[in-house]
């Protein structure tokens, strides 16, 4: 009795220890996961998402919150693959000019609202007035002018998610999550929705702290009061030589110069050349962003474009020079960056000290009027949609889009040939995460999603 | 000015010079007491400062010694020690230690001399310190100057070197304190000592490069414009060493400063002047003490003069006593009051003066009275003379006439009835001549005194020229022409008409009588210096210079029938309105007499009668 005592004793120790393992890898209902995001944005609306708009400007975790609380009628996955969201189908029959998506049957907005074909069409007016879009039945009818690719990656951007406007209220959408609090450019807290069409999320709740440096972004992961917070790239390399859950993208952002205007003359444009001719690329990522990125030449990041590599990064100081000397009088050019963000003052200032070696005078300044910026663009996913954005920011109208690689390198040739822009890196996004956190992943494209996300009980 | 005042002005400016040379040479001493002291005070303040400089500078010195030797720098020293090691990591590594050891500037070169990190300057990484030949020959020494380039602009620091050396490849850390607001505003100072920074950045002083911790952060100190300094700061530029200077912030002098200026140099062969120093102390304190000094200096001045005019009106009283009653008694003197006497005081100069006065006064009074004595008898004699040739020629005739009488009535009995007829005829007329002369003497005897009228001289002269028209238009004689040249408004004098119109009637009648044969009398009157000028001209023949001389002694005459009196009369009458008579004249060129008579109106108001005669001016009336 004694010897069956103690082997019950122990099997029973064994199994409770092995019920222990099993619920730390089994996904596990409830919990609040508490982000921070250096964005602070004062609209929830994902219209507000326009690379174009610079008064908020777009980034990825803004973009992911949105696709917390927004479908879109179609979505790409990681292999840049259309695939449906709210609507089920689409088709074109009418030479790509006349797309037709089907909704999705049963699906119902945050606030009860059934989804419709009118609010779908309404929704997407709002986001892109120029288009041409409308209801039929079930049906959501698109007339624009866009190739067939360019509309469904178009479409699947968060900007354009389908959502209903409440009049003086938040908007409501069909995600997984719905607001429960919403303090602009501070704190939005999301709760889970019971009945979303995509199914419960594990996770009760997401608390999200806005406007966090990424200092303060890596305290509270520290301490634990953020379980996923974003991460420089100039901090990534360090972030996981110190062992932590680290997740970075593809190059996915473009970090570049942009000019406020047109260049005036051929003064300008050939001084604003040189100026391009004289970044130590390399040096900047090696010291400054710490090897993240990749020097950049081109708008596109190489793995989305395929020729990348054709356009310099090197500086070419003698050139620069050259190119200068062209040039009688140089004035001094007001260079922007964001007063938060270090490394884009430490950024522009290294850029006005490899313009003085070239001759060329820069005034680095975080004010808001100046005669260029340093900025960073979240690149879509699709290259055509991401050109197009970089564009509409640099205030470039953009031909047709759609075609071979050739037509897309001639583009964006055509785009860099405006003299509007310099690009300096592609960056990739990196977040570091609890080890509380599963199963939340980070896409390719920067975007992450934490729909099928459970938060565990390790204690940091 | 009277002796006495003059005595005072004399004593009173000795002793305000006495004073004031005292009072100047005691400002001037302490003046230059103080100067030294100031110079001293001044060298010490520099001495603390350069002392307190010298020690910052020992500070920053260490802390870059301590950053060289801490494990940070050794790690990236090893690490880097490989040709191909990558810098990258520490790239931020001097912002990181320069807040630790709260230095402003920290930069990390390799042995090549390219920034590893910089905390200044954090973009200038992998560029070449351009002073790298003289920060690595500074490696070990003390602390010195460098002008450091920044983003958008340049600053001077405080740098010392120290180098870490793992092997043969060192890593130099160069640290420093900026030379700012905040670093001279921490300098361990006296309360009224301050410094400015002067950074030389251009061949020309300019007020944009001149730091002053009491002015505001982003602006300038509008009561102290650093303008002011341009002068100090072009001097020690041009001269290359220490200069002292005193700057002056306002017209009052307690504002002002004292400046020294010390040049900075850096470090190297040329050692170039990077900056110079303005170590400035208020002179408030000295100038509110000398100007104590200068107020106790001119209060007990002004007291000393003060007393000193008291006394000296005391002292110059009692000296010039004496000689007031001198002067006193000369005047009396004057005033016909010879028997004048002044007391006599001591034995000194003035009292011997007095007596000798005393004795002048007895002396004259004795002698005035033998003058008189003389002039009397001698006046008798005259008179006795005068009487007797008057007398004379009337008598003879009588006695003449008697002894004819004696004789017709001896010799010619018959004849003498008619003899005594004309007898008595010339004995009547002689003895009537006599009676005139008597008569005149008498009239000379009783001349009046005189009774004082308001007169228009004018009108006198103006019945004077009526009552002799006829004379002078006679037909027994040649005419003669009367030219009447009368001053308009001449002023109205106080005088007897009766005297004035009987003075002037000589004159006329004198001047007439001076040309039997045709000639010019003139009348003029005009005004002159408050007095009246009365002027009768004739074209007669003139006088000897003698004959002016003696013109006007009673009983002198230089006509054939006259008395002598006339003249006398007139000098009598215009003496007696304290006036002044005068004769100009040569031989063959006429005489002018000249009559000045003074208006005298004060002394109209001494009688009512005189009052009321004055209310009717230009009216008088003849007195019997």
């Amino acid at each position: 009795m004694k010897l069956s005592g103690w082997r019950s004793f122990v099997v029973s120790s064994m199994m409770i220890g092995a019920l222990a393992v099993v619920a730390e890898t089994r996904p596990q209902y409830g919990g609040v996961l508490h982000v921070a995001m250096r964005a602070a944005p004062t609209s929830l609306d994902p219209a507000e998402l326009d690379p174009a708009k610079l008064a908020q400007p777009d980034s990825f975790g803004q973009r992911s919150l949105t696709m917390l609380m927004f479908d879109t009628l179609v979505a790409t996955d990681e292999g840049g693959r259309i695939q449906p969201g709210l609507a089920t189908s689409w088709q074109a029959p009418a030479g790509n000019q006349r797309w037709q998506f089907r909704i999705r049957r049963g699906v119902k907005f945050h606030d009860g609202t059934p989804l419709s074909a009118e609010i779908a069409a309404a929704s997407l007016r709002a986001a892109n007035p120029s288009w041409n879009v409308s209801a039929d039945a079930d049906m959501v009818v698109i007339e624009a002018a866009k190739s067939d690719a360019e509309l469904l990656a178009e479409i699947a951007l968060p900007r354009n998610a389908i959502l209903k406007r409440n009049p003086g209220g938040t908007p409501s959408g069909t995600g997984p999550f719905h607001v429960a609090d919403w303090q602009p450019a501070k704190k939005l807290s999301l709760a889970a929705e019971e009945n979303c069409w995509r199914g419960r999320p594990f996770l009760d709740a997401i608390e999200i702290e806005m406007g966090k440096s990424f200092r303060e972004q890596m305290t509270a992961l520290e301490l634990g009061k953020s379980d996923l917070v974003e991460v420089a790239p100039e901090q990534s390399h360090r972030i996981s030589q110190e062992g932590r859950r680290l997740l970075s993208s593809a190059p996915v952002e473009l970090l570049a110069l942009f000019f406020t205007r047109d260049a005036v003359s051929p003064d300008e444009k050939l001084l604003r050349e040189a100026l391009a001719w004289s970044v130590e690329r390399g040096s900047i990522r090696s010291v400054l962003l710490q090897g993240a990125g990749q020097p950049a030449g081109g708008i596109l990041p190489n793995w989305m474009s395929g020729y990348g590599f054709v356009f310099a990064t090197d500086a070419y100081l003698a050139r620069a020079r050259q190119v200068r000397e062209q040039v009688p009088n140089v004035p001094t050019w007001t260079l922007g960056y964001d007063g938060s963000d270090p490394v884009a003052r430490l950024l522009a200032e290294r850029i006005a000290l490899n313009a003085r070696d070239a001759g060329l005078s820069l005034q680095p300044t975080s004010g808001a009027v100046t005669d260029l910026r340093v900025l960073r663009i979240p690149l879509a996913s699709d290259p055509w949609v991401a050109l197009a954005d970089v564009a509409a920011l640099a205030g470039v109208p953009t031909g047709k889009g759609g075609g071979s690689a050739e037509d897309l390198y001639a583009s964006e040739l055509a785009l860099l040939g405006t003299k509007r822009m310099i690009p300096l890196f592609h960056l990739p996004v990196s977040y570091a995460a609890s080890a509380n956190l599963n199963n939340w992943t980070l896409r390719s494209d920067g975007g992450w999603a934490v729909a099928d996300a459970w938060l565990g009980t390790v204690k940091p | 000015m009277t002796f006495r005042r003059k005595l005072l002005a004399v004593f009173a400016l000795t002793v305000f010079l006495s004073v004031a040379a005292v009072a100047l040479l005691v400002l001037g001493v302490t003046r230059n007491a103080f100067e030294k002291s100031e110079e001293q005070r001044t060298t010490t303040l520099v001495t603390q400062f350069q002392r307190e400089f010298g020690r910052r500078g020992d500070e920053v010195a260490r802390r870059v010694e301590a950053i060289a030797a801490s494990s940070p720098v050794s790690r990236m020293a090893t690490a880097l020690n490989g040709t191909s090691a990558d810098s990258a990591e520490y790239f931020d590594l001097a912002r990181q230690m320069a807040e630790g050891y709260q230095l402003d500037f920290l930069e990390f070169l390799n042995g090549h001399g390219a920034i590893i990190s910089s905390a200044q300057w954090p973009a200038k990484f992998g560029y070449p310190d351009t002073a790298f030949e003289n920060l690595s020959a500074s490696s070990g020494e003390s602390a010195f100057l460098k002008r450091e380039e920044l983003q958008d602009s340049t600053a001077l620091g405080l740098f010392a070197v120290r180098a870490t050396r793992i092997s043969e490849h060192p890593i130099y850390v160069v640290g420093g304190r900026r030379l700012d607001r905040d670093f001279l505003t921490g300098l361990d100072l006296t309360a009224d000592m301050r410094v400015l920074l002067y950074q030389n950045r251009s061949d020309h002083f300019s007020a944009d490069s001149l730091l002053d911790p009491s002015a505001p952060v982003n602006g300038s100190n509008a009561a102290r414009p650093a303008d002011k300094f341009a002068n100090l700061v072009d001097a020690v530029r041009q001269y290359n060493q220490e200069m002292s200077g005193i700057v002056s912030w306002s017209s009052d002098q307690a504002d002002d400063e004292v400046f020294h200026a010390l040049p900075l140099r850096g470090a190297g062969t040329d050692r170039p002047l990077l900056g110079i120093l303005l170590v400035g102390h208020s002179r408030r304190s000295y100038v509110d003490l000398k100007r104590r000094i200068r107020a106790s200096a001119l209060l007990a001045g002004g007291g000393g003069i003060i007393l000193a005019i008291l006394l000296s009106s005391w002292v110059a009283a009692r000296v010039t006593r004496p000689v007031v009653q001198l002067a006193h008694a000369a005047q009396d003197v004057a005033a016909g009051h010879w028997d004048t006497r002044v007391e006599v005081h001591g034995r000194d100069e003035v009292a011997q003066l007095a007596e000798s006065f005393n004795r002048m006064t007895a002396e004259l009074l004795a002698q005035k009275e033998r003058l008189v004595q003389t002039e009397r008898v001698a006046a008798w004699r005259e008179l006795a003379r005068r009487l007797a040739h008057e007398l004379k020629n009337p008598l003879f005739p009588l006695q003449l006439t008697v002894e004819n009488l004696m004789r017709a009535r001896t010799q010619s009995p018959e004849q003498f009835e008619e003899v005594f007829h004309e007898s008595a005829s010339t004995l009547l007329a002689e003895i009537s001549n006599l009676k005139k002369i008597i008569g005149r003497f008498s009239e000379f005897s009783r001349m009046p005194q005189p009774q004082l009228q308001a007169v228009q001289v004018n009108e006198i002269l103006g019945q004077i020229v009526k009552l002799y028209q006829a004379q002078l238009e006679a037909p027994g004689r040649a005419p003669l022409e009367c030219r009447l040249e009368f001053a308009e408004n001449l002023a109205t004098i106080a005088a007897d008409p009766d005297l004035l119109h009987r003075a002037l009637s000589n004159l006329v009648l004198n001047a007439m009588d001076a040309m039997p044969n045709r000639g010019t009398l003139t009348l003029r009157t005009r005004r002159d210096d408050g007095k009246v000028i009365i002027e009768v001209a004739d074209t007669g023949s003139g006088l000897t210079p003698e004959e002016c001389e003696r013109i006007f002694t009673p009983y002198y005459t230089s006509k054939q029938h006259g008395t002598g009196l006339g003249l006398a009369i007139v000098q009598s009458v215009v003496s007696d309105h304290q006036g002044r008579i005068s004769v100009q004249s040569e031989p063959g060129r006429g005489t002018t007499f000249v009559i000045e008579l003074p208006d005298n109106l004060e002394a109209l108001s001494e009688t009512p009668a005189a009052q009321d005669a004055a209310s009717t001016t230009g009216q008088f009336a003849r007195r019997d």
